[in-house]
């Protein structure tokens, strides 16, 4: 029994991981990274816990009684509202590059060379190749 | 106590899975949404009302709100409709 | 890299790290037995020194709020980085159209659910006021708070429609909250340097024990705090509409935009 808290820790990063390495699609990756998130809260609270212990607030009860460790609960607590933002910029990044190639498939993607840097060019005549790889089938 | 903990503990191990299994992103987004909610619940057990206050609003609540957004924004928008796209055509 | 290299790459580094795990995990403390020293002398101390009853606001606004601050500077590097990648991108002007796919009939809202959100929405604030407040009392802070109001500023959209929620909702209001919210903190731990303290010393008084005014400098911060992730997360959630709303006219010249 007192293993399960970290191997489920574990299994969520290795899930996660997993589901990062094979995802074909860049929003689904973002939640897999969410996935691997998640265990470290898990493992954090789960190291933080003990039995019969209230919770860090000392309104009902006075202080003094055993209560689990607050430390790690302010970890946890702040690096959910911050990785909620960081999931955002993640997926304005993901938009940006379907915007750009048409493709949310990691796969799809080529390596950008020989690509114009964005931005008014008034002097170019040449147009670039072309690297919007087959649209209508990215879209699935 | 033990028995409930554990419990919560397979569950968050079963919906994390499920989060990454669903291919669909857009059905992936329920997975999301859920698998906040039982690390909600899992937090309440564990002692944790501060955590699982914000888990509760970002998990189950803003995260799954930001997906379904980009997920309408992806459809929305058509590939290379950007603001580049003026000058190349 | 093709999948099944990736695979191959990814079940290697498993097999590696498969072992180093499993003994970090043996090595861990046994769950349930003990906590760790330092958070068992924060519950020992904290409440007695600082007048405060939740914890974790005590940790996160006054024993390590140093690291507040980095987290507080982490958010703002993230919504302004999102902001700036979707502002950059699609330009300045509103339309009142926005999250609603071309081609499909919207259903007219009912009335039931603009009366509920119209009723919802100012106690769903009330509600964030609370949690914000109470932060060194019950459990609650700044960070949830603030993304409770946050979501409750969302229910005008579910009401009464795009429109609205962008008459009543202002984007530089919001940058001011979110950049006000983070210099508050800092000016929080820079007030005390000036009368010869340290850096975010405690030098208000600290009020009685479980009342809602207790824990002096904390209170301010957390106000900060709430401020700012207030008006990051509706800010998050305003740009991300914006992104997904039709463009006014097409500004292909060649027509191409359905």
């Amino acid at each position: 029994m007192s293993l399960l808290p970290y191997a489920v820790a574990a299994w969520l990063f290795g899930v996660g991981l997993y589901g990062i390495a094979t995802s074909r699609n860049y929003i689904h990756l973002i939640g897999c990274l969410s996935v691997c998130q998640s265990a470290t809260y898990v493992l954090l609270l789960g190291i933080g816990y003990r039995f019969d212990a209230i919770a860090p607030i000392f309104y009902d009860h006075p202080p003094g009684t055993p209560a689990v460790d607050p430390v790690m609960q302010a970890l946890v607590l702040t690096d959910i509202v911050v990785g909620a933002t960081l999931t955002a910029l993640l997926l304005v990044l993901a938009l940006q590059v379907y915007k750009r190639t048409g493709t949310l498939d990691p796969e799809r993607l080529r390596p950008m060379r020989g690509t114009r840097a964005p931005g008014p060019r008034p002097r170019s005549t040449d147009r670039p190749p072309t690297k919007r790889a087959a649209p209508p089938a990215a879209r699935s | 106590m033990t028995v409930l903990l554990n419990l919560l503990f397979l569950m968050i191990a079963a919906t994390g899975a499920s989060v990454v299994l669903i291919r669909e992103p857009r059905r992936q987004v329920f997975a999301i949404a859920l698998n906040g909610l039982v690390l909600t619940l899992l937090f309440t057990a564990l002692q944790a009302p501060d955590v699982a206050l914000s888990e509760l609003a970002v998990g189950t609540a803003a995260v799954p709100l930001l997906f379904m957004i980009v997920l309408s924004a992806v459809r929305t928008a058509e590939p290379g409709q950007d603001t580049q796209s003026g000058e190349d055509a | 890299m093709s999948p099944r290299l990736r695979l191959c790459v990814l079940a290697l580094a498993a097999l590696v790290l498969l072992p180093c795990a499993a003994s970090a995990i043996g090595a861990l403390p046994e769950f349930g037995g003990r906590i760790a020293a330092y958070g068992a002398a924060i519950n020992a101390i904290a409440p007695a020194e600082r007048h405060v009853a939740n914890m974790v606001s005590a940790i996160n606004f006054d024993i390590r709020g140093l690291d507040t601050i980095g987290e507080e500077f982490m958010l703002l590097a993230a919504v302004t980085g999102t902001v700036v990648l979707l502002r950059g991108s699609r330009g300045e002007g509103t339309t009142d159209r926005a999250v609603r796919l071309p081609g499909r009939a919207a259903p007219r809202r009912s009335d039931l659910v603009v009366l509920a959100c119209r009723v919802a929405g100012p106690l769903t604030a009330l509600f964030g006021l609370y949690v914000v407040l109470h932060a060194t009392v019950t459990p609650g802070g700044g960070f949830q708070g603030g993304v409770i109001l946050s979501s409750a500023t969302l229910l005008i959209y579910l009401g009464d429609g795009y429109a609205a929620w962008r008459d009543s909702i202002r984007s530089h209001w919001l940058d001011g909250m979110e950049g006000g919210g983070a210099l508050l903190f800092v000016l929080c731990g820079l007030a005390p340097m000036l009368v010869g303290g340290a850096f975010l010393e405690n030098l208000l008084p600290l009020g009685r024990f479980r009342d809602l005014f207790s824990g002096g400098l904390m209170l301010i911060e957390n106000l900060g705090v709430a401020a700012a992730v207030t008006g990051g997360f509706t800010q998050l959630v305003l740009e991300f509409m914006e992104e997904t709303r039709e463009p006014d006219q097409p500004d292909d010249p060649d027509g191409a935009t359905p």
